[in-house]
Parts: C-alpha cells; structure tokens; sequence
C-alpha cells in the first residue's frame, strides 16, 4: 500500500518536473528502509536511500528522487522540515525523557528498571535517527538485552521491596535546587539549539559514505554507508584496533572482578562474621 | 514554531543534555545504590548521543569515528554495571541495606 502510494507520487513529480526527468529511464523503485545499504564499489557514489525512520509517504510527498547528476541539498538531509520525521523525534524523545524520568521517580526498582528499558529503546531509535543503525542495534542488544537482565537479575537477588523515594531537602535547598536547574537547562538548550556544524553543505547531507581500505592493489576500497556495519567493522579493524582489544581485556577484567567481589563469604569468615573474603 | 517541526542537530544535543541532567539528578536525589547505577548508564547514554551527533555532524572526517568510541563507551558501561552490581551485592550481604547514606564506615 505504502510503496503503491510512493511509486504513485514519484510518478507524479517526475511526470511534473519537465521533460527531462520523463526522458530518463523508469524511476528507480525507492527502497525506503534501508539506509546503509553497501554499495558496489564501481557504482559511483550514490545517495543514500531514506532514513528508516521516514517512511516515504505523505509527510515525505514533496521530496522526489532525482535523476543521476542531480543533486538537490534538501533531499534527505537531516534537518528536514518534514512533519512525519519531526513527530518520531518527539515521540520517540518523549519516551526517552519519560523513561528516564521515571527511573529516578519510581520506589519499585523493576518499574526504574522497566523505564530504563523504555528510555533505551527511544536512545536506540534516536540513533537510527542519526543514521547509526549498527550502534542502535547494539544499543538494543546490550543494554536493553544485558544489562538491564543484569539488573533485574540483581534486584531479585536482593528482593527489597521498597525503597525511600528521595533523599530529604530542606524547603530553601529544594527551591534553589530548582531555580538552578531550571536556568541551567534554559542555557543549555539556548546554547545548544543554535549550534550549527562546521560544515553547512557536508552537514545537512545524508551521510556520507566511507571509504574502506582497499583489498588489493589495483582497486580502490569499497564505498558503504555511513555507520554501517562494514564501516564501523573496517574502523574497529583499523585505527580503533587497540582500543578494541583493550576493551576486551577490560571487559575480561570486569568479569573476574565481578566474581571475586560477588562470590559468597567463606565458611569460616561466615562463622566468625568476617568481613571480607 | 520552527523549533517545532525543523528538527536540526540541536534537538539531539539537547535531548542528550536532558538526559544526562536526569542522569546527574538520579545520582544526587536517590540513596538506593540500584537506582544510582542506573542513573550513572543514563549519563553515559547521553554521552554516547552528543557523540554520535557531533560525528553525524562533522561528516566522516575523522579516522576514528564515534561509532568505535561509542562502542568502547558501551563496553566500559557493561563492566561498570557488572563490577558496581557485584560490589551491590557484596555490601547487600554485609549489611543487608543498598542505601548509600548507610554506607559509613569509612568516614572518620
């Protein structure tokens, strides 16, 4: 339905454009989901399709896909006017606000651990948003996967059943607590929303696309997207090599610190009520 | 009106900002040690966001990009959440209490 509705528009725009675009060949069909799809490394640099996110429909009617040699600097650039990408940001903004909202506010440790699970599902779509598809499955997969298991695991383990909300402040704390925090955001988001990139043109592009290490000799490296794996793959495999096989080390670390610090008291410190291992 | 509907790298920021302010408010108000290693993966979410906006930002300009270091942030948040958990659940056993203001025996 979507992509009759889609095709139907491209044909439209194109049919409207002029002579030029109708003497191209068929619009290519939009593949809109899959924004790091690798490209053939002898097809010239491409754009790349539609942010997932955005799903070609109404909100999206205006943009059309232009013939080859084209380039027009509003199509899929981040900061689109589009209505449909400004309702999933603050959709999935509110979910990652409230989320983390209500891990700070709820007494029930598992409702805190259910927001944060709700807080990183919108962080992981906030990051498909910026196109980093490989770190928002991985943002998926370890925090709202392993370590919110972990978590969950540890508040059984301990099974407190409620907790004290807040820690007491007096009325005058709370007050310049909160005439702090209010100016501080209000400065922050003042500074922030105006901050502009360095580069206007490169910025408001889509992505663009890496280049990895040629394999061999004669021809150039492949092009992929932006944030894919492959190029997050070639990155970890490159010049991020030793912080990846130092994380693993540390990681290796953790977890022997973990047992030794977790693992139970001895039976002769438990009978003398020692303290320690 | 244009803040509204004109979502520009800002809006990420900002949020990242919010969050990490959420983060920082979750470690200062809660004495429940559980909610305060919550709070502290909150801040390094936010720190990993302002990351990953400022890389889409600046284009592939970098060798090094966020992606490897938002990673590495990611690693370094798994073995702090094991490490803190254990440590959690070695003071739990000790003194049957996770509450932070609790946790005395140090001072002087």
């Amino acid at each position: 339905m979507i992509r009759v509705l889609v095709i139907a528009t491209l044909i439209a725009a194109f049919a409207g454009s002029g002579g030029v675009a109708l003497a191209q060949p068929a619009p290519p069909r939009p593949m809109p989901r899959q924004p790091n799809m690798p490209v053939p490394a002898q097809v010239q640099p491409k754009r790349v399709p539609a942010p997932p996110f955005a799903q070609p429909g109404p909100a999206r009617a205006g943009v059309t896909e232009h013939p080859a040699g084209v380039s027009d600097p509003h199509y899929d650039k981040l900061e689109s006017d589009g209505q449909g990408m400004a309702l999933v940001f603050w959709l999935f903004a509110l979910i990652t606000v409230g989320g983390a909202l209500f891990v700070i506010t709820r007494r029930n440790l598992i409702a805190a651990v259910m927001g944060m699970v709700g807080a990183f599902v919108g962080i992981a779509a906030v990051y498909m948003m910026l196109y980093a598809s490989f770190l928002a499955v991985l943002q998926m997969l370890v925090y709202a996967g392993a370590i919110m298991v972990l978590f969950v695991f540890v508040i059984m383990i301990l099974n407190r059943p409620e907790d004290e909300p807040v820690a007491p402040s007096g009325r005058a704390g709370g007050v310049l607590g909160g005439i702090a925090i209010i100016y501080l955001v209000a400065r922050l988001g003042m500074v922030l929303v105006h901050v502009t990139p360095p580069d206007e043109h490169l910025a408001n592009q889509a992505p663009a696309q890496v280049q990895l290490a040629p394999t061999s000799a004669d021809e150039p490296g492949e092009l992929v997207a932006w944030g894919s794996v492959k190029a997050v793959g070639n990155d970890l495999f490159g010049p991020g090599l030793f912080p990846f096989e130092a994380i693993s080390i540390l990681l290796l670390v953790a977890v022997v610190g973990a047992i030794a610090i977790a693992r139970p008291l001895k039976e002769v410190d438990a009978e003398t009520g020692g303290d320690g291992p | 009106m244009s803040l509204v509907f004109h979502i520009g790298y800002g809006h990420f920021l900002v949020l990242a900002a919010v969050l990490f302010l959420i983060g920082v408010g979750g470690v200062l108000l809660r004495r429940n040690a559980l909610i305060i290693l919550m709070s502290v993966e909150l801040m390094l979410n936010a720190a990993n966001m302002t990351l990953v906006t400022f890389s889409r930002m600046w284009g592939n300009t970098s060798a090094l990009s966020a992606h490897t270091f938002a990673l590495i942030v990611i690693g370094v948040a798994a073995a702090e959440a094991a490490v803190g958990l254990a440590i959690v659940v070695a003071v739990f056993r000790g003194r049957r209490s996770v509450e932070v203001d609790k946790l005395t025996t140090l001072r002087h």
